[in-house]
C-alpha cells in the first residue's frame, strides 16, 4: 500500500463522540426520569425500576444534571401526546382561542426546581417492595408547575403496580395540587388538606392543565364508575369529602382568574354518566353500618354531580352575556362546552342528586355497577 | 417448689345504654308560591296525616318509637329512632397459679375479665343499634311514599292559590296518577 492511499484512509475514519459517563446511582435517576416523561409507552418496566433499589449519594455530577436537564426538555412534547395536541378553545382576555395548544399559547417555560431531583433521587432510593408504611417520608416541599408535573406523572407511571399507594401517602405528593386534580382518590383522607389550586389557573399551570383536560375527565369518569362498587361507607365519605373539597377550590379559582374552561372536564367526566345512565350511587353500602352513615355516603357520593350543577350555574350566567359585552366571546366557548349537557342531562343529575339524598334512594341492579355492564336507557 | 392455688374472680357489670339511628332529607317543594306560604300548605297535609305543629316544625312520633320531623321552612324531614336498654353481663372465670404470683395474677385475671365484659357490652350495644337500624329501614320505603303524597297535595293546593291569583278558575282535573290540570280565565 502506497502513502497516499494510506492517508486517503485516514481521512474515512469518523470521530466517535465520547458517551458522557455518570455514576450507577445518577443513571437509574435518569432512567427514572425518562420513564416518567415517556408516558405508557415507557412504564412496560417501571416496577422493576422502581424495585431496584439503590442508594444515592448526596449529590449529582455535572454531567447527569446536563442529562436530567435534557429529559426533562421533552416534558412539552409529553404533554402534547397525553391530549394537548387535540385542537380546544382557550379564554383570554375575555376573548377565546382556538387551535392545538401551540397554536394557542406562546411558548412558555416550563422550570423545574431541586423539588424534581429530590423526588426522582427518593424514587431510586425507595424499596418500593417494602410495606407502604415503612417507606422513608418524603417531607413536603413547594413546587413549581414542573414539579408538580413530574408528581402527577409519577402517580401515573405507578398506577398499575403495588408502589402507587406508597407514593400517594407521602406529603410532598400530596402537597402537589396538579396530582389532587388527577389522583384525588388516592390522596383523600382523614385530616388531609387539599392545596391551593391557584397555580394552576395562570400562566403555565394553566397551558399544563389545558393539556391534560382529557386525561383528568377520564380519570373523574373512572372514580365515578367506582363508587359504584365500594361497600364502605366511611370510604365513601372520605372519598367524597376530598373530591368536593378538590372541585370546590379548583372551580371558585378558576372563577377567580376568568378561567372556567380549565374546568370543563368535569363536562367531559359527565357526560359518559349521563349518556350510560350510570349514577354515580353506590349498588350495596354495608348494610351493618346505621343508616345515617349510610346516608351520609350517598350524599357524599355526589361531589362530581354538585361540579355539574354549579357549571349549570355558570351556563345560566353566560346565556346572559350580550353580543356587545367584552367577554362574550368565552360566554360562547363556554356555552359550547356544556351544550352537551344542556338541560336534559342537568335534569338528570338533579335527579340523581335527589335520589342520593332520599330517604329510601334506589340502588343500581348488578348488572350496572360497572361500566361494561351498563346499558343505556 | 412453689404450692398451686387457684384464683377465682368474679364481676358483673349492670349499665344503662342509649342508641339511635336517623337519617335527614329534603322535600322536593316546587317553589311555587312564596316559601313560607308553601311551608302553611305542607303542614296543613301533615297534620292531617297526624303530625303535630310546633312553630316551624311539624313532628309526629309513632307507635314503633320512630320520631318524623319535617322543617317547614327549610323543606328538610329528619326520621330518627333510639332505643335504651339496661344491659347486664356477668364472668366468673378462674385460674391455677403459683402461690407466690398470687396478687399479679388475680389482678391481671381481673383485668382480662373487665375487658372482656367491655367486649361482651360493646358487642350487645352493636346488636341494640343494629335492630334499631333495621326498624328505621323497614319504614322508610313507606314513609317517604307518605311524605310524597303529602308534599304532592301541597303543590296541587299551591297550584290552585296561584291560579286563583291569575284569573278565575274554571275547571280542576286530577288524575289519580298526581297529575293536575287546571283551567284559568284570565
Amino acid at each position: 500500500m502506497s502513502d497516499d492511499e494510506a492517508e486517503d484512509l485516514s481521512e474515512e475514519i469518523e470521530v466517535i463522540e465520547e458517551l458522557p459517563q455518570v455514576a450507577a446511582s445518577e443513571s437509574d435517576m435518569i432512567m427514572m426520569a425518562r420513564a416518567l416523561i415517556a408516558g405508557p409507552t415507557g412504564h412496560d418496566d417501571i416496577w422493576a425500576l422502581l424495585c431496584a433499589t439503590r442508594p444515592m449519594p448526596p449529590k449529582i455530577g455535572p454531567t447527569s444534571a446536563r442529562l436530567l436537564e435534557d429529559t426533562l426538555r421533552h416534558t412539552w412534547r409529553a404533554l402534547w401526546l397525553r391530549g394537548g395536541a387535540k385542537p380546544m378553545g382557550t379564554i383570554r382576555g375575555g376573548g377565546s382561542v382556538r387551535g392545538r395548544l401551540w397554536e394557542r399559547h406562546q411558548p412558555e417555560p416550563l422550570a423545574f426546581t431541586q423539588a424534581t431531583v429530590k423526588l426522582l433521587r427518593w424514587l431510586v432510593a425507595t424499596p418500593f417492595a417494602a410495606p407502604a408504611s415503612t417507606l422513608t417520608e418524603l417531607p413536603a416541599s413547594p413546587l413549581s408547575v414542573g414539579d408538580q408535573l413530574v408528581v402527577y406523572l409519577a402517580l401515573d407511571a405507578a398506577r398499575t403496580t403495588p408502589a402507587l399507594r406508597g407514593i400517594a401517602i407521602q406529603p410532598f405528593v400530596r402537597a402537589a395540587p396538579l396530582a389532587w386534580l388527577g389522583f384525588a382518590p388516592l390522596l383523600v383522607g382523614r385530616n388531609v388538606k387539599v392545596p391551593s389550586f391557584d397555580s394552576l389557573t395562570e400562566g403555565v399551570g394553566a397551558i399544563v392543565l389545558e393539556a391534560l383536560t382529557g386525561e383528568l375527565a377520564r380519570r373523574w369518569y373512572a372514580s365515578e364508575l367506582g363508587k359504584r362498587a365500594i361497600t364502605d361507607p366511611q370510604e365513601l365519605i372520605e372519598l367524597g369529602a376530598g373530591q368536593e373539597a378538590v372541585l370546590t377550590q379548583f372551580m371558585a379559582s378558576c372563577d377567580k382568574r376568568g378561567r372556567r374552561d380549565l374546568a370543563a372536564f368535569v363536562i367531559d367526566a359527565a357526560i359518559p354518566l349521563l349518556a350510560k345512565n350510570l349514577s354515580p350511587a353506590p349498588a350495596e353500602l354495608d348494610s351493618k353500618a346505621p343508616l345515617s352513615t349510610r346516608a351520609q355516603a350517598r350524599t357524599a357520593a355526589g361531589s362530581l354531580l354538585r361540579a355539574v350543577l354549579r357549571w349549570q350555574d355558570w351556563d345560566q350566567e353566560h346565556r346572559g352575556v350580550r353580543f356587545i359585552d367584552d367577554n362574550y366571546q368565552a360566554a360562547q366557548l363556554l356555552l359550547e362546552r356544556y351544550e352537551p349537557i344542556g338541560s336534559a342531562g342537568s335534569g338528570r343529575v338533579s335527579g340523581w342528586l335527589a335520589d342520593l339524598a332520599s330517604l329510601a334512594p334506589t340502588t343500581p341492579s348488578p348488572d350496572t355497577i360497572t361500566d361494561q355492564g351498563a346499558t343505556s336507557t | 417448689m412453689s404450692r398451686a392455688i387457684q384464683i377465682r374472680v368474679s364481676e358483673s357489670v349492670v349499665r344503662t345504654v342509649h342508641v339511635e339511628d336517623g337519617v335527614e332529607s329534603p322535600l322536593e317543594m316546587l317553589p311555587i308560591l312564596a316559601p313560607e306560604r308553601m311551608g302553611e300548605l305542607l303542614a296543613k297535609e301533615l297534620e292531617d296525616q297526624g303530625f303535630i305543629r310546633d312553630g316551624n316544625k311539624a313532628t309526629r312520633i309513632d307507635p314503633d318509637g320512630i320520631e318524623i320531623t319535617v322543617d317547614l321552612e327549610t323543606a328538610t324531614v329528619s326520621v330518627k329512632i333510639g332505643a335504651s336498654a339496661d344491659l347486664a353481663e356477668t364472668i366468673d372465670r378462674r385460674q391455677n397459679v403459683g402461690i407466690e404470683s398470687k396478687d399479679a395474677a388475680e389482678a391481671r385475671l381481673r383485668d382480662d375479665v373487665m375487658r372482656d365484659l367491655d367486649d361482651r357490652l360493646a358487642a350487645r350495644t352493636e346488636d341494640l343499634r343494629r335492630q334499631v337500624t333495621q326498624r328505621l329501614e323497614k319504614k322508610l320505603g313507606d314513609l317517604r311514599s307518605e311524605l310524597d303524597g303529602a308534599v304532592g297535595r301541597a303543590t296541587v293546593s299551591a297550584l290552585k292559590e296561584k291560579a286563583t291569583q291569575l284569573g278565575q278558575i274554571e275547571s280542576v282535573v286530577e288524575d289519580g296518577a298526581g297529575n293536575v290540570a287546571i283551567k284559568v280565565k284570565l
